[in-house]
Order: structure tokens, then sequence, then C-alpha cells
């Protein structure tokens, strides 16, 4: 599965929306309600197991779940 | 008529220290006893997240012919104490405690089953204790406690980013006289830093282990996995990499380790109650001794 979709199944899991869109520009922060603080802690620790990353408290910011790409790119950046 | 099915669990209070336990016992068919397995909970909501999932393998472990008890440790649940007055050495106790309820009904040496934290907290208690339980099961294990934690108080990190400014402060893990407020749930300092200290890479586990793990992001089973894409070129289901390295690792101290990976949703971490129907295959099917 291409890291772009199994994003979005790690998103689309934990926060309980089946009907994420699959696109890089879906937008993710202020557009899915359910994406609130407890929300993205649950899915950074998701992102770290599936990947084996590591993400550092100074690297939780909100430009990376701006949208589906874009969070996306931040793993893809951790796995170069 | 006779019936073929194992009755319903039986609810009951245990005596512990200090306080009571909520326990729920699973009694097997009486003709087909095989042994006892004690279910060490998770940590926290993942307690709540995982209680479904919990009751069903229970008794599909009672109809396979075990007795099962559940119980809520210390400060959690039902039980008695509140979360912030919990410590690692009482939920130790704990342990010790339904493992002696067992033992009076005959059941003498459980194997214990630690799901998430609780994984980490059966190790520690079967590496430390005189008489280790005949075997480990361990499902999705967090077995490094400074990465859980760190995980777990992400959550506050996350709150300052979606604050107006958006910019998160670094929290880390600062070690802090006062009880720590997180998503709900108050953290002793005491109990922190008792997790923090433990982790599997110090431990050898002095009997058999069984890891399972779901992986929900590798081959969808419709059923199991809302929202994900059948993927035609299907690869197995495989454990993280960080924990094929600590089989790895106890492979290699000698300790036999049988290793289950299920494809299915994260169950612990949904915010709806899902289930894997898989695990529970997977784990009612262990040759347990």
């Amino acid at each position: 599965m291409p890291p772009l979709e199994q994003v979005r199944t790690i998103l689309s899991e934990t926060l309980g929306v089946a009907q994420l869109g699959r696109e890089r520009d879906t937008p993710l922060l202020g557009s899915v309600p359910e994406l609130d603080s407890m929300a993205v802690a649950g899915v950074i620790t998701a992102l770290e197991q599936r990947f084996d990353i590591e993400v550092l408290d100074d690297e939780i910011n909100a430009r990376h779940f701006a949208t589906l790409g874009t969070l996306s790119d931040f793993v893809q950046s951790k796995l170069a | 008529m006779m019936d073929d099915t194992v009755a319903a669990a039986f609810p009951f209070f245990l005596d512990a220290d200090p306080g009571a336990r909520f326990c729920l016992f699973h009694a097997p068919l009486p003709e087909h006893a095989r042994g006892a397995i004690l279910y060490v909970p998770p940590f926290a909501e993942e307690l709540n997240k995982c209680r479904r999932m919990a009751a069903m393998q229970s008794r599909c472990f009672a109809q396979a012919g075990y007795a099962v008890l559940q119980l809520d440790l210390y400060g959690c649940g039902d039980s008695d104490g509140d979360f912030g007055d919990a410590r690692w050495h009482i939920w130790l106790n704990d342990i010790e405690h339904a493992c002696r309820w067992l033992r009076e009904f005959g059941y003498t040496r459980p194997a214990l089953w630690g799901a998430r934290l609780g994984a980490l907290l059966a190790l520690d208690f079967a590496c430390n204790s005189p008489d280790p339980p005949p075997a480990l099961i361990l499902w999705q294990p967090a077995l490094s406690g400074s990465r859980y934690i760190k995980q777990f108080l992400r959550v506050g990190t996350a709150a300052q980013m979606l604050a107006p400014d958006g910019v998160a402060r670094a929290a880390g893990i600062v070690p802090s006289a006062t009880p720590l407020e997180v998503a709900g749930y108050t953290l002793a300092p005491a109990l922190i830093q008792a997790i923090v200290e433990r982790d599997a890479a110090q431990r050898t586990p002095p009997c058999p282990v069984h890891w399972l793990e779901v992986d929900s992001a590798g081959p969808a089973t419709s059923s199991d996995t809302p929202g994900a894409t059948p993927d035609l070129a299907a690869t197995a289901a495989a454990v993280s990499p960080s924990s094929a390295r600590q089989i790895e690792q106890w492979r290699t101290a000698g300790v036999p380790v049988s290793v289950h990976a299920v494809a299915g949703p994260a169950f612990w971490a949904s915010a709806e109650i899902v289930l894997s129907s898989a695990l529970l295959d997977a784990t009612t099917t262990l040759e347990l001794p």
C-alpha cells in the first residue's frame, strides 16, 4: 500500500471517519472536526509505529496536519 | 437439554490492598478445563477501548477450556481508588492477589495475558515472581515505558499545537513533583517514573511468550477494517519493526517466542469500538501449556 494510502488509513481509523478523501489536497486540520488533540496524538503514535519513525515534540506543527499530502510528506521526510 | 456454551461471566470484588478490585471470572466448560489465564489490562483510556475485545476473547478462551480472570487495577474502571493514587507497585500486587484467588480455586499457575501497557506490567511481574507463569500472552504489547509515556503526554503537546498560534512547545518528560493532568487522567509523578524506567529490552521473560499484533495498514479484511482499501498486491500482516527487534533479542536469549500478526483495525486506539475477529482466532488457537 503506498504511503499516502497508509497515512489515510491510519487517519480514517484513528478518527473513526470512513469517508475521508483520498487526494493529496484533502484538508485535515480545521476541516475534520474529529481531529482534536487526542486524535492528533493518536495519529502521530500510529504513524510512528507504522513507519518506524520517531516524531519529536517540536516537530508537532499545524502545517504538517494541513492536508493529507502535507502529513504524508512529513512522514516521507522522516523516512529519508 | 445440555447447553454446550459457557455460562455468563461472574462479577465480584476481590479483596486487595488497598481496597477491592472489580473482577470478572469466566468459568470454562468443566469437562474441558485446561488451566487459567489472568488478563492484565491496558492503561487509562485504552482500558475502555479494549474492553469489548477483552470480553470476547475471555469468552473464547472459556469456550476453549480456560478459566479467565479479568480485573480492573487499582484506580481503574470499577475498582477502588482514584487514578491519581495508582502506583505501579500496587498494580503488581493486584496481579499477585488475583493469582492467589485463582489458586484457591485450584488454578495454580495462570498464564498472564497482558494487553498494551498491561503487557509490560505482566512481563515485570513474571520476571520478579518466584513462581513465574507458564506463559505470557502479549496483545499489541507496549514494552517501552518511556516511549509509551512520551506518546501519552503528547496529547498536551497536540493541544498546544491546536491553540490559536499553532506552535507546539516542546514538552518532553519533565520530572515534576506535581501530578500531570492529561486527557482527563491524573498521573502521579511516581507512576510516570515507574513506567518510564521499565523496558522489555532490559528483561528476559522466564517463560514462553506469545506475541500478537494487529497490522492495521497491511492487507485489509473488508469486514474488520473500516475505510481501508483492498490491496491487490497483498503483503502478509507483520509486526512492527520495533517489535521485530525485541522479539529477535528475546529469541537470541533463548526465549521461545511465537509471533502472530493479523490484519485488522487498531481497536485500542480507535475512536469507535471496532473488533478484530482475526486476533480472536489467533489468540484462541494458541498452544498454551
